[in-house]
């Protein structure tokens, strides 16, 4: 009796160490009742890169400023490595990097200055302070240019800076919300690539909103997705990809064939002028079968193509009530007009 | 008091970063010193030969000196408002409040960065004053009293200014209400013309105005050298100082919300 209740507690000291950042119940009301966060739930694990998803106005950035601290919850509680964001904020936000949507990078200071001023900030260490800079400027790409104005760099270049700033003060968790918007395409890859490296090289648990969902797909562990305040679904890309079917192998035949598969390949969604359309669990192994099997049937194979369902159909599934194509222009014209704004 | 360590730390890292952007463009700066330097050079100058106001035996020059000094220091500080929404604009002020330092700091820091302006300010007035030869008491002690009056002055104007940013929120309404204030302020102050000149309704008016305070210290110190007012000028801007600092970083918030 006794060892069994020491165990229980044991095991929730274990489980709540792997726990990054724990929401429970977390809401946000505006007045005339309108609700910006409607009651969410979620955990971070430790390690992981996190993404929460949404169309514009699901409530993701509100999320976020409630995590970091910014604005207060009307309910619910949010605890960061065990700490309760209400009861200490000062103590949350040190363990805390955030890289809000609009570039917040100081054009008027330097590189380097940027770098240094936000160190100070975050109270890192003097002893340790100018060499962390130094390193970061040279991993992130930007030690020759450590002493321009920062409204002289590119937008890529202001992006990398920002994700820099946490290499600098090493925070435990770094949130990233729409750190690729309004970047070209090898800007935004060179961004992701760092946020791996971060993620990898120092543990920093990561915590991204997109929109991008192959950038989701190729980034995110596990993920969120949002909709009019509330999660509609958590789970890792490959799992949520199945909730919304398999892979579809489209093939066209030509010459004497009955029209069917084996029963264990996967089943046929439509046979119509000789194109075969197969359902299957995995469509990359089920593609040599299926041609095996009609060619033997004495058909023969003219071209196959593969289509698996990818975020974007998870994504359009949870949210297609409230999406709004015109939302995620502005938004994206929005990030880029700051980014030019730095620049002037 | 660790915790408070901490917050004057990052009090001085925010002034900081205003002392370094100065560095890498003072054009601002200079710009700043163009009004003052036209309020003495043609108003106080042509004044001055009228010999209309000529208040306790000084020269008129010698009398608007340090009126002149706190008006470009109110002018200074009184656009930090200004700033703090731009830069909320940006998204600098989110990302400064996502720092672990505490929002006390921001606001103090900025108010710092008035008050260093303000010496600068001080500095180019007193050598215009040094050239066009006006007789001021450059007693080092004096000087160091008015460089902190200013500095506290700038800290108070600046954190006025902050306050009304959290409620005015555009950079727009915050340049109205930028000019709205200055000028009534001081026109209804000691800075340019002796209180008793004034009608009674502005007379009363001007009791309530800091800049006379202010100016009132400043002149004891450069001029008068009649300390009684100074522990009560000081006082009430020490006081009304500390009350907008605390306004400020409590409304901080509102801002980014």
């Amino acid at each position: 009796m006794m060892t069994a209740t020491i165990q229980t507690t044991e095991r929730s000291a274990v489980e709540e160490a792997a726990i990054a950042v724990e929401v429970s119940g977390l809401t946000k009301a505006y007045s005339k009742g309108l609700k910006a966060v409607d009651s969410i739930s979620f955990e971070v694990r430790k390690g992981e890169i996190f993404g929460l998803l949404g169309p514009n106005g699901a409530g993701k950035t509100t999320t976020i400023k409630m995590i970091t601290t910014l604005t207060r919850p009307t309910s619910g509680s949010v605890r960061v490595f065990g700490v309760d964001a209400l009861v200490s904020p000062q103590e949350v936000r040190q363990m805390l990097g955030f890289v809000p949507q609009a570039i917040s990078v100081d054009g008027d200071l330097t590189g380097y200055e940027n770098l240094l001023v936000f160190a100070k900030l975050f109270y890192v260490d003097r002893s340790e302070r100018n060499k962390r800079i130094h390193e970061a400027l040279q991993l992130f790409g930007l030690a020759d240019r450590a002493d321009d104005l920062v409204k002289h760099y590119s937008g890529g270049m202001m992006r990398r800076l920002e994700i820099a700033q946490a290499l600098v003060n090493r925070p435990k968790l770094l949130f990233l919300d729409e750190p690729s918007i309004g970047l070209d395409p090898y800007s935004r890859m060179q961004v992701i690539d760092h946020i791996r490296q971060l993620n990898r090289d120092f543990g920093t648990t990561i915590l991204i909103t997109t929109h991008d969902m192959a950038e989701a797909d190729e980034l995110c562990d596990r993920l969120a997705i949002m909709n009019l305040g509330k999660i509609a679904t958590t789970g890792a890309p490959r799992e949520l990809k199945k909730t919304v079917g398999g892979d579809i192998v489209t093939v066209t035949v030509r010459g004497a064939w009955t029209g069917s598969v084996p029963p264990d390949i996967g089943s046929v969604v439509s046979t119509e002028n000789g194109v075969l359309k197969v359902l299957t669990p995995d469509g990359e192994k089920a593609i040599p079968r299926i041609t095996d099997y009609i060619e033997d049937a004495g058909g023969v194979v003219e071209s196959v193509s593969l289509n698996r369902p990818t975020l974007d159909d998870v994504f359009m599934k949870y949210t297609k009530a409230s999406l709004q194509q015109e939302g995620s222009f502005t938004e994206a014209r929005s990030a880029r007009r700051s980014i030019s704004r730095h620049g002037k | 008091m660790n915790s408070f360590r901490r917050a004057v730390a990052s009090a001085f890292t925010i002034a900081e970063i205003e002392a370094r952007k100065v560095r890498h463009d003072s054009t601002e700066l200079w710009m700043r010193t163009v009004q003052p330097a036209l309020w003495l050079l043609i108003f106080g100058t042509v004044f001055n030969a009228i010999r209309g106001i000529a208040p306790g035996g000084y020269s008129y020059l010698q009398y608007i000196a340090p009126g002149v000094l706190a008006q470009s220091v109110l002018f200074v500080a009184i656009f930090y408002g200004i700033t703090i929404v731009w830069e909320r604009d940006v998204g600098l002020l989110t990302k400064l409040l996502s720092t672990p330092s505490p929002r006390i700091s921001v606001v103090v820091g900025k108010t710092l960065a008035a008050g260093v302006r303000g010496i600068f300010q001080g500095i180019m007035i007193f050598a215009l004053a040094l050239i066009i030869g006006v007789n001021l008491r450059f007693d080092p002690l004096d000087v160091a009293g008015v460089f902190f009056v200013v500095v506290l002055f700038a800290m108070c104007f600046a954190s006025l200014s902050m306050t009304l940013a959290s409620f005015l929120r555009t950079r727009d309404r915050m340049m109205g209400i930028g000019q709205a204030i200055t000028m009534p302020l001081f026109f209804a102050s000691n800075a340019i013309y002796p209180v008793s000149l004034m009608p009674p309704i502005l007379q009363d008016i001007s009791t309530y105005n800091p800049l006379s305070y202010v100016v009132d210290a400043m002149r004891a110190m450069l001029l008068t050298g009649d300390y009684a007012n100074l522990p009560l000028d000081i006082l009430v801007l020490l006081a009304t100082t500390v009350a907008l600092i605390a306004c400020a970083s409590v409304l901080l918030k509102k801002l980014i919300e």
